[in-house]
């Protein structure tokens, strides 16, 4: 394992069709860590210290976003060190695999419309998970959506235990901070937008097409520095 | 028994194949010339005409000719664009027509070792029921495969007419960026290289798209064709983009050339044209998706995703360990030899041995018709000299579907992926970032009504049109691509107006010095003898100076000069919106091209500084005029800023509903309006100054009788339809 303190290593994942790699990779650099590539067909993880499962369309979205994925052979050692408490950040299409993996609750299903959306979108932080601590509750963030499927659903009676558990990571809200109908996007569940468990935390916005204001926003740039622990000034 | 008119060649053309083979062709070879000599592969009719187009210019590394042109954008990049059509198969089968048309650009890209980085569609819709049906399944089809391969849609057009009901257009453009030392083409095949075919398995798809749906009139047939659309797989695309671009990336190929409008046919005869080498290709190796395909089938077959690449022996092993990493199925297919033939094989037996020079070069070419320039002459329909201003006709200009607002079809694409976007699908002009120094702006325009009547003047029209858009970024325009749609160039009015739409387009780009590096040709966009407009769908690139502070095109503070820049001295409504609503049928104006070359220096100079020019926002005035131009520059997310006009009653409607491209609305720091005088007139352009801005959200026009504009109803307008109820 490298040195959290110095240069913090990020492992970003490529399953085929995964197109959001090239941005993620940028983004981890510009916030001055290491990014790693990661072949989806490693069986062993070489030594990071975060996973990220990028977006795009592994596998072309072909049975259901992220099924395939899901079964990828590096899955099970994400799946082991996760259970071992290394953070890991599904962003979009990472969030539907690990959904689809069991790493995270619920499912990402068909947006209401049956159509692709692609817009800016404000989230309020419900619950900062493990990880995310610098982050306020009640902190609005704008980062951009791009997504067929990103109706969040859980099961009947499991809405209340994650709010509960402290689960609820963002909802789709005004830039405000209210959640409300108006503003859910693609009718998920309370206008859930990102969840977690343990280390494992998902979410449909895409935190690394926010890395500065002439991009639109440059609230992903905090985002991903308060999951790397990187802290006060960041270097361009 | 296949005969001529089986495969779409005429009688005198048959006897033409004949004459320059000796013989007669075979019916494989018949096949070949069918697809080869087709409308759609040989531009046999507009090819003379696209030769008055100007492909010279400083900063162009590749013209007209190749997968895609070649634009220089800095000393560490190129940039690979260009326009083409979907047209037919979109109507047919309007979701996998649209989704393979942007599959198939973005394969023209990749062919140049460019990687793509900017999608813009410039797309026209019926108004009957039908095509309400026909968008909804084009527009899906091309964020299917647009948001699936991760390719941002950063700009794009869409206008209505029912000229377009059994018509629609469906033209994509593709921009990628390619390292300045990377040069690769489909001319480079030596001899002793071997022919590897990758991606998707051939299918019976497709086959005889080029030579029967691309190049024919429609007709009651229609329904019958959708067996030869072709379906799109955008998992493949990106794997096949993806390798593709790594074999280039490492010098693997000596030529590329990927698999479009029929296919392996005009794949291996183009590459061996453009290499002047011999291809040897066994269709035995070509793998298949179902059992039992003739050597025809598979020549003709239009499956997507396949790409062709010629590969030296001592690359191979490495090219092939690399395409299996990527794993994509690809097979050896043949190999590169000493000559000028393409010879198809099926193991030891030969099918079929043509020159290509009589293939690709042969077919016969539609001569210009010596008396065209008089056939051009100016078509002048007299229009009102003075109309007086209802104040409804805002609303209605506004929100006429040519110039409302649109998020409902670009939200369905990926707008944002890449991280370069910097201005989106909700300006007119795609702003995007390339590295710490480097940008880009793209435009794309097509403004279809202005070529009903006199065409020439519509070619003219959309050229002025689409620098205009870069210019308001003081960006330098580096290259034009064209996409002429068209109908049946047979019948001498339709070649007529196509000719005139072409050679509107030279005039422009010749006397404004912008080559037009590559384009497209679409005919026979005709349907029960109904053509559509002759449209031409014109995209530019441009060098951004400063890509992440791009010059304003919204007002959100009072007390700012509005002028005008490069007004007409004598404003004419003719081919705009507000004639259309009023029923009026006119001919688009000839543009003053010289004095529009001055406006484009000065706006160009002062835009590159905008801080300096004390230039707060600035917008190109087109579709919908001055009035459109200005209500869309108020409609910020708070919308509390207004302007007071002071303009002359009597020719009032013409100066705010006026389409007359090359001019544009300024708003100015007061304190900088001496600046712009003094440079206008440097120059001999005209400044007008209309007014000022204020704090009252409404659109004020004095002069005569005081009209009044409230904000709050334009934007229900702009987002609703003129005719929204309520107001």
């Amino acid at each position: 394992m490298s040195d959290h303190t110095a240069q913090p290593t990020v492992g970003i994942i490529v399953f085929p069709g995964s197109n959001c790699d090239q941005d993620t990779v940028l983004a981890i650099q510009a916030l001055g860590a290491r990014a790693v590539v990661l072949d989806y067909r490693l069986a062993e993880l070489p030594p990071v210290d975060f996973l990220i499962l990028p977006g795009g369309f592994s596998y072309g979205d072909y049975l259901r976003s992220g099924a395939l994925a899901a079964a990828a052979p590096i899955m099970d050692a994400v799946e082991k060190s996760a259970a071992s408490g290394m953070p890991v950040l599904g962003i979009c299409n990472g969030f539907q695999i690990l959904c689809e993996r069991g790493l995270l609750p619920g499912a990402l299903l068909p947006n209401p419309s049956g159509e692709f959306i692609c817009q800016w979108q404000t989230v309020r932080v419900v619950n900062a998970p493990k990880g995310f601590e610098t982050m306020a509750d009640g902190t609005v963030l704008r980062l951009p959506i791009a997504h067929h499927d990103g109706s969040y659903r859980v099961a009947e009676g499991q809405l209340a235990s994650l709010f509960e558990h402290g689960q609820v990571f963002l909802q789709y809200s005004d830039d405000k901070g209210g959640a409300h109908a108006l503003v859910n996007p693609n009718g998920s569940v309370a206008n859930i937008a990102g969840v977690s468990q343990g280390s494992v935390v998902g979410l449909m916005p895409h935190p690394e097409r926010a890395m500065a204001q002439y991009l639109g926003s440059d609230d992903g740039r905090g985002f991903l520095a308060a999951w790397l622990g990187l802290r006060g000034n960041v270097e361009c | 028994m296949l005969t001529y008119m089986d495969v779409g060649l005429s009688f005198k053309e048959n006897q033409e194949i004949v004459r320059l083979l000796r013989r007669h062709p075979n019916q494989l070879e018949l096949g070949l010339f069918g697809a080869l000599w087709s409308e759609h592969c040989s531009y046999k009719s507009s090819k003379p005409l696209l030769a008055r187009l100007p492909h010279e210019g400083r900063f162009v590394v590749q013209g007209p000719g190749g997968n895609a042109g070649v634009v220089q954008l800095s000393y560490r990049w190129d940039l690979a664009f260009k326009i083409e059509s979907h047209n037919h198969p979109s109507y047919v089968e309007p979701e996998q027509g649209a989704a393979t048309g942007v599959g198939g650009i973005l394969r023209d890209i990749v062919a140049m070792g460019a990687r793509p980085i900017a999608l813009a569609d410039i797309l026209k819709f019926g108004t009957d029921d039908k095509s309400q049906t026909l968008r909804r399944g084009i527009v899906e089809g091309i964020g299917d495969y647009g948001n699936a391969i991760g390719i941002p849609t950063v700009t794009g057009t869409v206008g209505y007419s029912e000229v377009y009901d059994a018509n629609p257009l469906v033209n994509v453009l593709a921009v990628g960026l390619r390292a300045r030392n990377v040069h690769v083409g489909a001319d480079g095949a030596r001899p002793g290289s071997v022919l590897i075919l990758m991606g998707q398995a051939t299918g019976r798809d497709g086959i005889h798209g080029a030579s029967l749906l691309a190049s024919q009139d429609f007709g009651e047939q229609t329904e019958e064709m959708r067996p030869t659309v072709q379906v799109g797989d955008p998992f493949m695309g990106k794997l096949l983009m993806e390798a593709t671009l790594a074999i280039v990336g490492k010098g693997l190929a000596d030529a590329v050339q990927d698999l479009g409008a029929a296919g392996l046919t005009s794949s291996t005869a183009e590459l061996a044209y453009a290499s002047q080498v011999g291809l040897i290709v066994d269709v035995s190796q070509v793998m298949c998706r179902e059992p039992e395909m003739s050597a025809y089938e598979i020549m003709l077959s239009e499956t997507q995703e396949r790409m062709l690449v010629s590969i030296p022996l001592d690359k191979l092993k490495e090219t092939l360990d690399l395409i299996s990493d990527y794993e994509l199925p690809y097979t050896e297919i043949g190999r590169v030899v000493e000559g000028d033939f393409l010879r198809i094989v099926k193991g030891d037996v030969v099918l079929a041995d043509v020159p290509t020079g009589v293939l690709v070069g042969g077919c016969p070419r539609l001569p210009i018709p010596s008396d065209l320039s008089t056939l051009l002459g100016e078509e002048l329909l007299e229009e009102e000299t003075s109309i007086p201003l209802n104040p409804e006709w805002g609303y209605q200009v506004l929100g006429h579907p040519d110039c409302r607002e649109r998020s409902a079809i670009y939200r369905r694409y990926d707008s944002t992926i890449g991280v370069r976007t910097v201005w989106g699908p909700d300006h007119d002009v795609a702003v995007l970032r390339i590295d710490d120094t480097d940008g880009v702006a793209i435009a794309v325009c097509a403004p279809a009504r202005w070529a009903a009547v006199d065409s020439t003047a519509g070619g003219i029209g959309a050229v002025v049109n689409a620098l205009s858009l870069v210019a308001t970024q003081g960006a330098e325009p580096l290259g034009l691509t064209d996409g002429i749609n068209a109908g049946n160039p047979d019948k001498p009015q339709a070649y007529r107006r196509m000719a005139g739409l072409i050679e509107g387009i030279a005039q422009a780009a010749r006397v404004l010095e912008v080559p037009v590096t590559g384009g497209n040709v679409s005919l026979h966009n005709e349907t029960r003898g109904q053509a559509i407009w002759p449209t031409a769908a014109i995209g530019v690139v441009a060098r951004h100076p400063h890509p992440l502070s791009p010059v304003l095109d919204q007002v959100a503070r009072p007390n700012l000069r509005i002028c005008l820049l490069n007004p007409p001295k004598v404003s004419r409504l003719g081919g705009s919106v507000l004639q259309e609503i009023l029923g009026i049928t006119g001919s688009y104006p000839r543009l003053d091209l010289a004095g529009i070359k001055s406006s484009l220096h000065v706006l160009m100079d002062m835009a590159q500084k905008a801080d300096q020019a004390g230039l707060a926002a600035v917008r190109s005035i087109g579709l919908g005029g001055t009035f459109v131009a200005i209500a869309r520059s108020l409609m910020t997310p708070s919308r509390n800023v207004g302007v007071q006009l002071n303009l002359p009653a009597d020719s009032l409607v013409f100066d705010l509903f006026n389409e007359m491209a090359g001019q544009w609305i300024l708003y100015i720091e007061p304190d900088f309006l001496s600046k712009w005088e003094d440079a206008c007139q440097a120059r001999g352009v005209r400044l007008q100054d209309i007014g000022i801005t204020t704090d009252s959200p409404d659109i004020v026009i004095k002069g005569g009788r005081t009209v009044t504009w409230p904000l709050q109803e334009l934007w229900h307008a702009y987002r609703q339809g003129g005719d929204f109820i309520g107001r």
